[in-house]
């Protein structure tokens, strides 16, 4: 039930992730306050009380520098330094970021993605914080067209009941159609959506590819990244534990894209937003 | 109406129905009141057997022309159809048929699935707006777990169990209807249709995890839907607190965590809390024990009036009931009527509301008034498990044993007027049930196999 992801700097091995329940609070710093318990207690079940801890092994950080709140859909952020202002960049959002001036407690961070930026003697340290349970509006079923053409996030359920009926049934996978993740997704999706369902799934090479033109710095590093990513937000089981990547994440593609198939996360519609790159096929507008 | 999946005009024919007018709008289709106007000349064919006067059109946007050729769609209305046409019972909407709009000529129409359903009055939903929860709200329980219990009897989850998806009938009673996210039972466990309505998710749902088949749900999410739905019909609000569904569901996690307690609205009689409490139980594993079978036995007995509660060693309970739900599962849903106690949606109010094996006391003549009941002996009615406050002073005025067979042959019931049957008052004789000529003062009883009845009885 954990609705924030901790990723240390080195953000290597998925067990280094820490998961944060609504709730639950993480102490960050040069070393555990009394209370705390080990750092990277991702594993060990919780305890209420005591905050868990991530360790950030720097002499220029504090013992104590900050704590991390985490509610369903967003996160707080307190900076318990003297001296130094910390920053929360949100990477998708082209320089948009917040400042969390010291001594400032439980400000809320609203990014989906972001780097917490350490001032650290000379050096910055980061680490990131994931919020994947942002919620969406779910719009009324004509107005699903959305998905083609706008720019904000949308989610087209179809939840005809929005109206005085009562609480609407919603689609329990929201998901940020504004996000490279989509696009991801949507590369993943797009030859089995043409009419191909048996049709093999591109390689991460492939995807790549296809995502250049409107993603001029996407790499094989960040089409990977993203389909771990949509692992996680769409909350797929995780595999069996191999030490071999390969077939696992393979696995992991097979899935995500049966998954967005089986619940219409993407449709042929949205394959549009591939479109400003030269399309297989032409597409033709259905609507 | 706006958010109408499909948008159906007046005087639109489809298989001999006529559409008249707009009912509402579930989360997939739309559904239309209709009047047949023609033979029988369906497109799809399904259900069969009379059709009636009426119906309820429900229009699910299936075809290929619809504006988005979305296979979630195809896969609820399978989903619905499925089980519609596989069970019939006395508590879950009716199909007639199934139809396929074939009209070129409107292509946002053209291939749409047309289910031909029971004309319902209108949502349970429709009844909350009110300030003051409906009186009939007990007996309206009852029917609904009658449903769940139905559904889950034949191996069914229905998955979105909400009051916008409780339709009343024109002659009082209540169908569970949209099945859309319904699923059928693989062993212990269903896929889940992959939609919900957050304030009816039991929170080991949110967020779970998700297999190549989607998200494994069991019967005991129904059970904690059916608890919330119990609390908002009884008492107008969430049990839950929070004014957003978000902010509801961040109280259901940090209540499933452990780290508060449910706190349930003091004007919940207390005759539910326990009920209530236990569809709420934090994970799957506590409410397991609360299956649909369970909760319906103690729904019936709460909506009768009586507390629930603990067996009395050596007399048996209730044989009838468990006896009629054996022959449910051996022998299918269609026997289920037999076995189903007459229900109307009043709630009793005379002699009928002593359950079998149960002696009852009314504050007023002819089984009127107060009641208060025993499966047990009780050798002080003013304190312990049973208090009886309104006979401390003036003594009942009716009584009925309603006593059952037992093994030890207690079936009658002595009376005394004070506490640990001293000061006998005489006797009342298994299946006796008459108005007391004195009011007298009882404090205490046992169950007995002799009896003398005495000229004060």
């Amino acid at each position: 039930m954990y609705s924030i992801i901790v990723v240390p700097a080195p953000a290597a091995a998925s067990g280094s992730q820490v998961r944060l329940a609504p709730g639950e609070r993480l102490h960050f710093g040069r070393a555990a306050p009394r209370t705390a318990t080990a750092r990277h207690t991702a594993a060990t079940p919780h305890t209420a009380g005591a905050p868990r801890h991530l360790a950030i092994p720097h002499p220029g950080v504090s013992r104590t520098a900050g704590e991390i709140g985490a509610t369903a859909s967003y996160w707080t952020l307190s900076n318990f330094s003297a001296t130094s202002t910390y920053v929360v960049e949100n990477p998708e959002g082209a320089g948009e970021h917040i400042k969390i001036a010291p001594g400032r407690l439980d400000a809320p961070v609203p990014f989906e993605f972001s780097r917490v930026v350490l001032p650290a003697g000379g050096d910055l340290l980061d680490f990131s914080v994931w919020a994947p349970r942002h919620d969406y509006l779910e719009r009324a079923h004509p107005a699903c067209a959305c998905a083609s053409t706008s720019t904000s996030a949308c989610v087209c359920v179809c939840a005809g009941d929005g109206g005085g009926d009562g609480e609407p049934t919603t689609l329990a996978f929201p998901l940020d159609r504004t996000k490279r993740y989509f696009l991801v997704l949507a590369a993943l999706c797009e030859s089995r959506l043409r009419g191909a369902p048996h049709a093999p799934l591109p390689t991460v090479d492939r995807i790549v590819e296809r995502l250049r033109p409107l993603w001029p710095a996407v790499n094989r590093a960040s089409v990977q990244w993203n389909i771990d990513y949509l692992a996680v937000k769409l909350r797929l089981k995780p595999g069996p534990d191999t030490a071999d990547a390969g077939p696992r994440l393979n696995g992991k593609k097979e899935t995500l894209v049966s998954l967005a198939l089986r619940f219409d996360l993407v449709h042929e519609d949205d394959l549009v937003t591939l479109t400003a790159l030269p399309a297989p096929a032409p597409l033709t507008e259905a609507r | 109406m706006n958010g109408f999946p499909l948008t159906v005009p007046a005087g639109y024919e489809v298989g001999g129905w006529t559409v008249e007018r707009p009912l509402g709008a579930g989360a997939f289709g739309s559904v239309y009141a209709a009047r047949r106007t023609g033979g029988h000349c369906g497109g799809g064919g399904g259900g069969g057997g009379d059709l009636p006067a009426r119906a309820a059109l429900k229009f699910l946007p299936t075809g290929t022309h619809t504006p988005r050729q979305l296979r979630h769609l195809r896969d609820l209305a399978d989903r619905e159809v499925d089980l519609l046409r596989r069970l019939r019972s006395p508590r879950l909407i009716r199909l007639y048929e199934t139809l396929t709009v074939d009209d070129p000529a409107h292509p946002e129409l053209d291939g749409a699935t047309v289910l031909v359903l029971e004309e319902a009055e209108r949502p349970l939903q429709s009844l909350l707006s009110g300030a003051a929860p409906p009186s009939a709200g007990p007996a309206l329980l009852v029917q609904i777990c009658e449903g769940l219990h139905q559904l889950h009897t034949a191996g069914w989850v229905h998955g979105d169990l909400k009051p916008g998806n409780v339709l009343l009938m024109k002659d009082g009673t209540v169908r569970l209807g949209d099945f859309s996210t319904a699923s059928e039972l693989e062993g212990t466990h269903a896929y889940a249709a992959g939609f919900a309505t957050p304030d009816y998710t039991p929170p080991e749902l949110l967020w779970s995890e998700v297999g190549d088949r989607g998200t494994r749900i069991r019967p005991s999410a129904d059970v904690w839907a059916f608890g919330v739905l119990a609390h908002t019909v009884l008492t107008g609000a969430s049990p839950l607190p929070g004014g957003t569904p978000t902010a509801r569901r961040d109280a259901a996690l940090r209540y499933a965590r452990g780290e508060e307690e449910l706190r349930l609205s003091p004007g919940l009689p207390d005759v539910w809390r326990g009920i209530v409490a236990d569809c709420l139980s934090r994970t799957h594993e506590e409410r397991a024990a609360h299956d649909a079978t369970t909760v319906l036995r103690r729904v019936r007995e709460a909506a009768a009036g009586r507390m629930p509660r603990r067996r009395r060693p050596g007399r048996r309970l209730v044989p009838l009931l468990a006896a009629s739900l054996a022959g449910l599962t051996a022998a299918g849903l269609g026997l289920y009527a037999l076995g189903d106690r007459q229900d109307g949606t009043d709630v009793a109010t005379g002699y009928e509301r002593c359950a079998p094996g149960y002696v009852c006391f009314f504050s007023e003549t002819g089984g009127q008034g107060r009641m208060c009941d025993w499966e047990n002996d009780d050798r002080e009615w003013f304190d312990g498990d049973t208090v009886c406050d309104w006979a401390r002073d003036e003594g009942p005025r009716s009584v009925f044993n309603n006593g059952t067979a037992d093994p030890r042959g207690l079936v009658h019931v002595a009376l005394f007027a004070a506490k640990d049957l001293k000061d006998d008052l005489g006797c009342v004789r298994q299946g006796g049930r008459r108005d007391l000529a004195l009011r007298l003062p009882i404090a205490s009883h046992t169950w007995s196999k002799t009896c003398e009845e005495s000229v004060a009885l």
